[in-house]
């Protein structure tokens, strides 16, 4: 059996149990529902909020440097911490938060497996204390945004050039019958379908029931036999908003070993509203 | 003043921390559901399709009293919240009272700030759909 390449980048929920008190270790909980941490989390998690603490609440943008600074610092997170994430939905949001960090430059992101769903189905400890602790002097490096980030000007290119394009949403937003995921909000897109030469991969194909990441031989199957994605290949993922595109982006990236995958965040609320954007419909 | 305009007004006074804290407080103590109900939740017969969340919503009007119910998971407070600060202001109001109800609570309340800008349209979804669901059932009474 195949490993993952990167097998470093998840912990497991006992690694995090043992490891709670650990002042070089900083748990972050990130969930879809801004409440779902105070009604009890991993003892000693910070809560990072996908949309009121990483993105600008007036650009469609991440935070700025210094903001995001801040909220490292206030969260005692520093330069040199390892930040282990987790959250709901089989760590959807925690990859999300995972690359955000990486877009800043972080080098020590780690995901615990399972996720938040993983820790309570074993019965581990949860509490409803907000841990504090002593603020931190953070200074974001280098921004990765070149290597993991994609504009739509690079999309453009991207389809003219024929390389890799993977579209996570679901089947039936990938063909255009649906604007937004099933039973989810309308979230304005005047356009349906999918960016041209796209191939469809829902994200939660690469997990498993209980959370956890499928095994790197399920995932390779459905990556590289299914839609023939090559580890060398310049890949951009994206999705509604550009989150569950981080999760294939993590899976792509850490589990898979690919050397070049981008998410494109602005991702189908921009593609579909773009005047004379291509668009494809089967 | 109304239950509604209390609860608004109650919100509106608080800070961003506080006023989540609030709907949490509200989410701890959505009203359980009739048992009679606990076998339509699994059927998603009174499901509300517009809302991410599996909500599942009963609006009904006895004697010309509003009564609403909801099965709401606990992994979704924020939902939760929202479901039973509705049924506080609206339990025991006319049918009328709720069409007239402002429709901009979201705004109103403060809670559109504190949540942010995409977690707003299911919960709109659910306020629409206890309006509609009262109308219905106010006119089905009418007709009986």
């Amino acid at each position: 059996m195949r490993q993952y390449i990167h097998p470093e980048v998840l912990v497991s929920t006992k690694w995090v149990s043992d490891n709670i008190n650990d002042p070089n270790v900083r748990i972050v909980e990130s969930d879809e529902d801004v409440l779902l941490y105070e009604t009890g989390h991993v003892p000693n998690a910070v809560k990072i909020d996908w949309q009121l603490d990483l993105q600008d609440p007036i650009r469609r943008d991440y935070v700025g440097q210094e903001r995001f600074e801040q909220l490292l610092s206030q969260k005692g997170i520093s330069n040199d911490t390892k930040v282990i994430f987790y959250g709901d939905k089989s760590n959807w949001w925690a990859c999300y938060a995972f690359w955000t960090f990486k877009l800043f430059g972080h080098e020590n992101c780690l995901v615990m497996n399972g996720g938040r769903q993983k820790w309570l189905e074993e019965n581990r400890k949860i509490t409803k204390d907000i841990p504090l602790f002593q603020k931190t002097k953070y200074c974001v490096g280098k921004i990765n945004e070149k290597t993991i980030r994609a504009f739509r000007e690079d999309v453009i290119l991207h389809v003219e050039k024929n390389k890799s394009l993977i579209d996570v949403r679901s089947p039936d937003e990938y063909t255009g019958k649906l604007l937004h995921m099933e039973n989810y909000p309308q979230e304005g897109a005047l356009r349906g379908g999918h960016i041209p030469g796209a191939k469809n991969v829902p994200w939660a194909r690469a997990a498993n029931a209980d959370g956890t990441f499928k095994s790197a031989d399920e995932l390779k199957e459905i990556y590289e036999t299914e839609v023939e994605l090559k580890p060398d290949d310049e890949v951009i993922a994206y999705c509604r908003i550009g989150e569950r595109s981080s999760h294939t982006w993590f899976v792509l990236t850490f589990l898979l070993g690919y050397k070049n995958v981008r998410n494109y965040d602005g991702s189908w609320t921009e593609w579909g509203n773009l005047v004379r954007a291509p668009v494809e419909r089967p | 003043m109304n239950k509604l305009e209390e609860i608004i007004e109650t919100f509106q006074d608080l800070d961003n921390e506080s006023r989540l804290q609030l709907l949490i407080d509200f989410a701890e103590k959505l009203p359980p559901i009739p048992e009679a109900y606990c076998t339509l939740v699994q059927k998603q017969a009174h499901r509300v399709h517009e809302c991410q969340t599996s909500v599942s919503l009963w609006v009904n009007v006895v004697n010309g009293k509003v009564q609403i119910y909801a099965d709401v998971p606990r992994e979704s407070p924020t939902v939760r919240g929202f479901i039973a600060l509705l049924i506080k202001a609206f339990t025991g109001a006319s049918p009328i009272e709720i069409d007239k109800a402002p429709t901009d609570i979201l705004n109103r309340t403060g809670l559109a700030s504190s949540l942010g800008m995409m977690r707003l349209q299911g919960l709109s979804a659910v306020y629409r759909r206890i309006k509609d669901e009262t109308r219905r059932a106010s006119f089905l009474n009418s007709r009986n």
